[in-house]
């Protein structure tokens, strides 16, 4: 039985509850807007971080540099078109 | 077809090889489309017309169970392909299973939460607050009911015709669909609700 | 009757009752003629249900072809329409209705299949593969950007065309301002083929990474395969905008959602923002592959390898990443402030950096070769400086403050066009008369093609550079006629006299492959253009498993240094060959897409439905379905290659002196 629960995925699963209530405290105590997205942003990122990692496996074969470059890739440009449009349609219309 | 065996089942062939790679190709593809959604949504965010606010309909409790319901299905998913690669078909089995029945979990929740948006004005047609909302919501849920059916078929084929080389690409195939519904899920609950209700 | 109302023609015309007629007749006639020669089941076997990258590349160019001649009808038709003042040939309606096809057939079911017919021709020959990564999706892939296509065209004589333009800016595309169809079959026509371009960048990109032949590493990929791969990451990316863009547009259109409203919270410029974070990389996306099939064609032709290839390499990853960082350039005037327009402008300026590397790479790799001016080579070099033009105009155009002056007049179209006809058209013809002879077994006449060229290149001049005069002076785009008084007459018939040489030009075109299949002799070789990179190393006509063996790679141009400097392509013994079987899903997904989309545009809902319940099960027979392909045996292998008579790689090759 015990070889069903390997520990690093145990102990993602843990961390991941962790990161979950942290987020939850935004919600829970009183933080400055400012504050608040700080959290939810770092919480977020390690989060999924974290499942591509450990649970993806995502750099376990030999293609895993390809696969960082691919996630990677899409990440920057969808930040990019993310912030983009927010700066056209409303920071700065 | 040649079999590797020095590498997992679901890496033994060159076409295994090329469906992982594949895959995590199209997943790159859905980064940007659910970056679409999110983007969208950020500018309808204060959009709401006559309409509701965000912070006027999102209710914590649904939105936490289906949070800790998601990520415990990834976590499960994650422990079925650790027993497939221990060769171990009916452990995997459950695991799958019970995935799948979180995903279910999800769903009602999640239809249940769609129930209340409408019976508190918040329909698709309303604004472009609740347009925005209910679209990346719904490709979402979309999604995950997608790969109900799909983990089902998977099932069914492992059951049938066993721990194949190719059974195994699919089912490792449809762990990363999951975890990525996971991921996508944790913007949402971060940067729609939390945001949304803060 | 009321039922069959809704698929009446809104502001029917003569021309248009005139095209109904002729659409009627050609389609009896295909199905008589296929009938009566008795080839649907030669066609099903060997097209239809075919997964061979050569085949599926083959259906895209002819494709491709046909969609040129619909999308320059329509050109013609819009430049006689301008050619005087108060024309009476088309009205306003019918106008727009013709520019807005005429800019979605050109780009989306013209010039993207084009690129996709030489990517699946060309990529797996040129990396040493059998076949692409993922077969029967790959003609998933081409059968619904057929089914797109076909939705698209019959617009025209099925409820209207979309006239909102390629834009299809809201609100103009809303409900309120666009009542028929038309616009339905824009949003469902471009998603249902759009989804078969993201499967093909998926596809290819897999195939690059994984399939490349041993030896060869991605430094030392020819060149045409680099462009094809930065290409398709591109699509990956951009493709996705515009799935959910075009989605949104639908449920405004169909379900009255509020995205691209002007009430209720709903916010128009979303849609122009969306459609340029796709339209700008969709423009890479397009030119890429032709500056890989100018850098072939340059390098072949002048003897030498390509200068730069590190910097060629450099340049389109960087413009790869910059392509996605200039959207907002198609719209400085919508309103957003200085700042967002400055970034903008920066960025695009920032492009011609790794254009201008690229020119000069390839004048360099010209300087002191051997020169021999082929129909290809004369497209290249007439690319070159026309390119330039459009560049710099671009540069013009970049400015954002200046842009205020430019944009929306005749300028604008000017500049697109001279990016466009030179940079992509030119190519996919070099391509086409480059390529012609592996896939065809005979090659294009060379006099026929040049006087094409020139038809074209003077045609094009003619027709595309007067709008920069008249842009300038105040001659704004997608107007349906001008005064007198306004005195752009003079220019217009002048833009009308270049058109119609280039639609000779296009005829000629037709008529040299007509020739040419009469006339050509067949014995050319396997390598009829002394040329440098892998596909050469197959047999003429390429045999369905492309390389008996699987070749060994040495370096970037490893066909041109088998030739001279001795390399062994092809060693070892010829073994047994996996093959993909022939698969008919991917043609009937089509099909049901196809109605789907009909259903969609019409808002018939129950057949919607089970059109959609057809594709997932499609899918999910796709899923339980065991298929594991065929084997074609060393005997076969043999004997097929007896048939040749010559193995490519390592016989004596006493006929590589160039016919030209």
């Amino acid at each position: 039985m015990k070889e069903l629960f390997p520990a690093k995925q145990v102990m993602g699963f843990v961390f991941s509850l962790i990161l979950t209530v942290v987020a939850l405290l935004v919600y829970f105590t009183d933080m400055s807007f400012a504050v608040g997205m700080t959290v939810l942003l770092i919480t977020a990122f390690i989060q999924a971080f974290l499942q591509l990692v450990v649970f993806m496996h995502a750099g376990e074969s030999k293609d895993g540099s390809a696969i960082y470059t691919n996630v990677f890739y899409g990440v920057v440009i969808a930040l990019v078109t993310i912030f983009g449009s927010l700066l056209i349609l409303i920071w700065d219309m | 077809m040649k079999i590797d065996h020095t590498q997992p089942l679901e890496y033994s062939t060159d076409q295994n090889q090329l469906n992982i790679l594949g895959f995590w190709i199209f997943l790159g593809a859905e980064i940007m489309l659910f970056a679409t959604l999110f983007t969208s949504y950020f500018i309808f965010e204060g959009r709401t017309g006559s309409g509701p606010t965000p912070a006027e309909i999102f209710e914590i409790t649904p939105v936490l169970i289906e949070t800790f319901v998601l990520l415990t299905s990834s976590f499960t998913i994650g422990l079925g392909v650790h027993a497939m690669r221990l060769g171990r078909k009916n452990a995997m089995l459950t695991f799958f299973g019970v995935t799948l029945l979180l995903g279910l979990v999800f769903l009602g929740v999640e239809i249940y939460e769609f129930m209340h948006y409408y019976h508190v004005g918040a329909t698709y047609q309303t604004s472009g607050f609740t347009a925005g909302l209910l679209t990346l919501l719904g490709t979402h849920g979309a999604h995950v009911t997608l790969g109900l059916f799909w983990g089902l078929f998977i099932i069914l084929q492992v059951k049938k015709r066993g721990l194949t080389p190719e059974n195994a690409n699919k089912s490792f195939i449809f762990s990363l669909y999951w975890h990525f519904l996971d991921v996508v899920w944790i913007f949402i609950f971060s940067f729609v609700y939390l945001k949304g209700m803060m | 009757m009321e039922f069959f109302e809704r698929f009446a023609v809104p502001h029917a015309s003569p021309m248009i009752y005139a095209s109904m007629v002729a659409i009627a007749l050609v389609s009896i006639g295909i199905v008589v003629g296929i009938t009566y020669f008795k080839k649907w089941g030669y066609l099903w076997r060997e097209w239809f249900t075919t997964v061979d990258h050569k085949k599926i590349g083959i259906m895209y160019l002819i494709s491709a072809l046909l969609m040129l001649f619909r999308g320059g009808a329509d050109a013609i038709l819009m430049r006689a329409q301008l050619s005087a003042p108060e024309m009476k040939l088309l009205d306003a309606q019918h106008y727009n209705e013709i520019f807005t096809t005429h800019g979605v057939v050109m780009i989306i079911f013209m010039a993207m299949p084009f690129i996709f017919a030489f990517m699946n021709l060309i990529v797996p020959l040129q990396i040493g593969a059998r076949d692409v990564a993922f077969p029967r999706l790959n003609a998933l892939s081409f059968w619904l950007f057929f089914a797109g296509a076909m939705l698209f065209n019959i617009s025209f004589v099925v409820g209207g065309s979309p006239d909102a333009g390629w834009t299809s800016y809201f609100p103009l595309a809303g409900n309120d301002f666009s009542t028929s169809v038309g616009t339905n079959y824009y949003m469902i026509a471009i998603q249902i083929s759009g989804i078969g371009s993201l499967m093909t960048g998926i596809n290819m990109i897999t195939t690059i990474l994984k399939m490349r032949a041993p030896g060869m590493t991605l430094m030392k990929m020819p060149m045409f395969t680099w462009s094809a791969f930065i290409a398709n990451v591109i699509i990956v990316f951009a493709f996705p905008v515009l799935t959910i863009a075009l989605l949104m547009g639908t449920t405004d259109r169909l379900f009255g959602t509020n995205f691209f409203t002007t009430t209720n919270g709903g916010m128009d410029m979303l849609w122009a923002n969306f459609f340029w974070v796709w339209g700008h990389p969709e423009v890479y996306i397009l030119i890429l592959p032709a500056f890989g099939i100018y850098s072939e064609v340059i390098s072949t032709f002048s003897s030498r390898n390509l200068y730069g290839y590190k910097s060629m390499v450099g340049s389109m990853v960087l413009i790869s990443l910059l392509s996605f960082l200039v959207w907002t350039h198609h719209f400085f005037t919508m309103g957003q402030g200085a700042l967002t327009n400055s970034i903008f402008s920066i960025t695009t300026m920032a492009i011609a950096v790794p254009t201008g590397v690229k020119i000069f790479n390839w004048l360099f790799t010209m300087y002191k070769g051997k020169i021999r001016f082929t129909v290809p080579m004369l497209y290249s070099l007439g690319f070159i400086p026309l390119f330039t033009v459009g560049g710099v105009t671009g540069v013009m155009l970049a400015m954002s403050a200046a842009d205020y002056q430019f944009h929306n007049t005749m300028f604008l179209v000017a500049h697109f066009h001279n990016t466009i006809i030179p940079g992509v058209v030119f190519a996919m013809l070099a391509g086409l008369t480059y390529y012609w002879p592996k896939f065809f077994g005979f090659m294009l006449n060379e006099k026929i093609g040049k006087i094409t060229f020139w038809l074209l290149t003077v045609g094009f001049v003619l027709a595309f550079f007067p709008m920069y005069i008249t842009g300038l002076d105040g001659q704004a785009r997608r107007m349906y006629t001008y005064s007198e008084a306004t005195g752009f007459a003079p220019l217009n018939m002048l833009s009308f006299v270049g058109a119609a040489l280039m639609a000779i030009g296009f005829v000629t075109i037709v008529y040299n492959i007509y020739y040419s299949f009469k006339n050509s002799p067949r014995d050319i070789g396997s390598d009829p253009w002394d040329a440098r990179s892998l596909e050469w190393a197959t047999h003429t006509p390429v045999p369905e498993y492309n390389f008996a063996r699987v070749p060994q790679v040495a370096s970037s141009e490893a066909f041109w240094d088998m030739k001279k400097k001795g390399h062994q392509l092809f060693k070892g013994e010829i073994k047994d060959i996996h093959m993909p079987n022939n698969s008919g899903v991917p043609f009937v997904m089509g099909i049901i897409f196809f109605i789907a989309g009909f259903s969609f545009i019409f808002a018939m809902w129950v057949p919607a439905v089970i059109a959609l319940i057809g594709i997932f099960v499609c899918m999910a027979l796709r899923s339980f379905e065991q298929d594991h392909g065929r084997h074609i045996h060393v005997k076969e292998i043999k004997e097929i290659e007896a048939q040749y008579g010559e193995v490519p790689g390592n016989e004596n090759r006493s006929h590589t002196t160039t016919r030209v």
